[in-house]
C-alpha cells in the first residue's frame, strides 16, 4: 500500500521534472550555440549558471545599483500599480457580476459586449488609455484593471448561475428575504468562481502593467527589459527582469489560490465521497 | 375510536394544476384532487413517476401555485403558512451548503428567522442528538457520507419546529441498508415531535411502513386514486416488514393503481 503511494506520488511529479530537464537542456544547449557565434561583448543567451550568479552579483551596473537592485527597484513602481489596478478590476468584476445576477435585463444588455474588452489588444488600447490619461501610473492601474475585470466577472456570474434549484426553493420555503438569498447562497457559493477568475486575472494584471511600461521610459519592469535589450545595460538585466515577471506571474496565481484556501475553510477538508 | 375529534391539519379541495409543455400544450399533471389530513398523521404520497406526487407536496408548500380547488393549512393558505416560517423540507438531495458546517447549516432556518444566536445553538445540538450526527456537529456537508448528509437535511427541516413537514423522495438515492436505519430514526423523531408528514415515495414497500395512510395518486392524468388504511401497530420495527399483514397490505397497495400497466 505503501510502495503504491509513493508511486503515485512519483508518477505525479515525472512530469515536472522531465519537462525542467528537457527545458534546461534547450537552454543549455542554445546557450552555447550562440555563444559560439557572439558578435556582442556579452553573451546574448548566457548560460543558467551565469543569470543565477548575476542575481547576487555586487557589480553595479547602472546608476550605482546591482543588476538584482536595479530589477527589485523597477518592481515597486510596476508590481505596485499592477496589483492596485487588479484590486479594483477584481472589485468592479464582482459588482458587474451581481448587478447581472440581480437583473436580468443588465445581463442581456452587458453581458454579451463585454467580451469586446477581452478583444481589443492590450498593444493598442495602452497607447490610447496612456495619451487619455496622460500619466503613466494611472495607465497601468487602469489597463491592469481592464484586463483583470473581464475574467473576474464572467466566472463570478458563473458563480452565481451555478446555484441549483433546490436551494432556491430551499430559501423560499423559509420565507427568506432576497438579500438573504444573496448574502447565505448566492455569494458564498461564487465565491470558488471568483477565485477562478482572480487566479486567471492575477498574472494577466502583471503582465499588462509591464506591456504599459514599455511605452514610457519612466522606469518599471518592462521600462527597464526593453532598455537592457538595446545593450543600454548588461544583459543579465534582461533576463533578470524575464525570470522576475515569470516568477510574479506565476506567484501571483499561486497568491490567490492559498487565498481561496484562507477564506474557505471547507475546502481544505477532505471529500468523504473521494475518500473511498 | 378517537377518530372524530381528530383535528384536520390540511384541507385539500378539489385541486388541479396544470402544465404548459414546451411545445405549448397544456398537461394536466393533477386533477381533482381531494384529501383530509389530520394533525400528526403521517401520509405517504405514492406513485410512479408523472403521477404528480411532487406537485401535490410542492402546491401545499407554495412552491406551485394550483389551477383550480385549494388548500388550506389549519385554515390558511399554503403562503401564509410559508411566510410564518411553518413549514419543514426535506428534499431528494441534502442541499445542503457546502460552505457550512453541519451545525450551521441546520441553524439556517433559525438564521432566517432572526432567532438569537443561543437559542439557534441549543435548538441545532437537540436536532443533531435527535438525528444521531452529535459528533459530526463541527465537519463541513463533503465530509459525511449520503446518509448522514440526509439526516442533516431532516434535523434542518425540523429545526423551526414546523406544523408540517413536507419530504421529498428524501431515502430513494440512498442504499438499502441507510434507507432502513433512517426509516426507525425518522418514525422515532416523528413520535418525539408528533409532526404532520406528507412522504412522497414511489417504494411501495418505504409508503406502507412509514405511514398511517397511503395515498396512490396514478398518471394520466395524474389524480388520487386510493387512500389506503396502514393499521399496523405502532411503535413499528423493521420486523414488521416480515409479518403476513404487512405483505397484504403492499399487496392492497399495489392493487389500487389505476392504469394498468405500471
Amino acid at each position: 500500500m505503501k510502495s503504491k503511494a509513493f508511486s503515485q506520488k512519483i508518477l505525479k511529479i515525472l512530469p515536472a521534472i522531465v519537462w525542467t530537464i528537457i527545458l534546461v537542456g534547450a537552454w543549455e544547449i542554445g546557450a552555447t550555440v550562440v555563444a559560439n557565434h557572439k558578435r556582442t561583448p556579452e553573451n546574448i543567451l548566457p548560460h543558467l549558471y551565469q543569470i543565477i550568479a548575476a542575481i547576487f552579483s555586487i557589480k553595479k551596473v547602472a546608476n550605482g545599483m546591482t543588476a538584482t537592485q536595479i530589477v527589485l527597484t523597477s518592481a515597486q513602481a510596476t508590481l505596485l500599480r499592477a496589483l492596485l489596478g487588479f484590486a479594483l478590476g477584481a472589485l468592479l468584476g464582482f459588482v458587474f457580476a451581481l448587478i447581472m445576477k440581480m437583473s436580468g435585463v443588465v445581463e442581456k444588455l452587458i453581458f454579451p459586449y463585454l467580451m469586446l474588452i477581452q478583444l481589443i489588444p492590450v498593444l493598442g488600447l495602452a497607447p490610447i488609455v496612456l495619451s487619455i490619461t496622460g500619466d503613466i501610473n494611472k495607465s497601468r492601474v487602469l489597463i491592469a484593471a481592464i484586463l483583470s475585470f473581464y475574467p473576474v466577472a464572467t466566472n463570478t456570474l458563473a458563480g452565481f448561475k451555478s446555484v441549483e434549484k433546490e436551494k432556491y426553493d430551499l430559501m423560499y420555503i423559509y420565507a427568506a428575504k432576497k438579500w438573504m438569498l444573496y448574502s447565505k447562497v448566492l455569494i458564498p457559493a461564487s465565491i470558488p468562481y471568483f477565485f477562478t477568475g482572480l487566479k486567471i486575472a492575477a498574472p494577466m494584471a502583471v503582465t499588462a502593467s509591464i506591456l504599459v511600461d514599455t511605452l514610457q521610459g519612466d522606469g518599471g519592469l518592462g521600462c527597464m527589459l526593453s532598455q537592457s535589450l538595446k545593450h543600454a545595460m548588461s544583459i543579465y538585466v534582461f533576463w533578470l527582469i524575464v525570470l522576475f515577471s515569470a516568477f510574479v506571474g506565476v506567484f501571483s496565481g499561486k497568491v490567490m489560490g492559498w487565498l481561496e484556501m484562507l477564506v474557505s475553510p471547507w475546502k481544505r477538508t477532505v471529500n468523504a465521497k473521494k475518500k473511498k | 375510536m378517537s377518530e372524530e375529534k381528530r383535528e384536520v391539519e390540511i384541507k385539500i379541495r378539489e385541486l388541479g394544476v396544470t402544465f404548459r409543455d414546451n411545445s405549448g400544450n397544456d398537461v394536466q399533471a393533477l386533477t381533482g384532487v381531494n384529501l383530509e389530513i389530520y394533525k400528526g398523521e403521517f401520509i405517504a404520497l405514492l406513485g410512479p413517476s408523472g403521477c404528480g406526487k411532487t406537485t401535490l407536496l410542492r402546491s401545499v408548500a407554495d412552491l406551485q401555485q394550483p389551477t383550480t380547488g385549494d388548500i388550506h393549512i389549519q385554515g390558511q393558505t399554503p403562503k401564509e403558512i410559508r411566510l410564518q416560517q411553518k413549514f419543514g423540507f426535506v428534499f431528494q438531495q441534502p442541499v445542503l451548503l457546502d460552505w457550512r458546517k453541519v451545525k450551521k447549516n441546520i441553524e439556517l432556518p433559525m438564521e432566517i428567522m432572526g432567532y438569537s444566536k443561543e437559542e439557534r445553538s441549543k435548538r441545532a445540538d437537540e436536532m443533531l442528538e435527535m438525528v444521531g450526527l452529535k459528533e459530526f456537529a463541527n465537519h463541513y456537508p463533503r465530509q459525511l457520507s449520503g446518509g448522514m448528509q440526509q439526516r442533516a437535511n431532516i434535523a434542518r427541516a425540523f429545526s423551526l419546529d414546523p406544523y408540517v413537514l413536507l419530504m421529498d423522495e428524501p431515502f430513494s438515492a440512498l442504499d438499502e441498508f441507510t434507507k432502513e436505519k433512517l426509516y426507525e430514526d425518522l418514525l422515532k423523531a416523528w413520535r418525539a415531535t408528533n409532526k404532520t408528514i406528507l412522504f412522497v415515495t414511489h417504494n411501495i414497500q418505504e409508503a406502507v411502513f412509514l405511514s398511517d395512510r397511503v395515498c396512490v395518486l396514478s398518471p394520466h392524468p395524474g389524480r388520487l386514486s386510493a387512500v389506503v388504511d396502514i393499521d399496523l401497530p405502532r411503535p413499528r420495527t423493521l420486523e414488521v416488514k416480515d409479518t403476513p399483514h404487512f405483505t397484504e397490505l403492499v399487496t392492497k397497495v399495489r392493487n389500487s393503481f389505476e392504469g394498468g400497466s405500471v
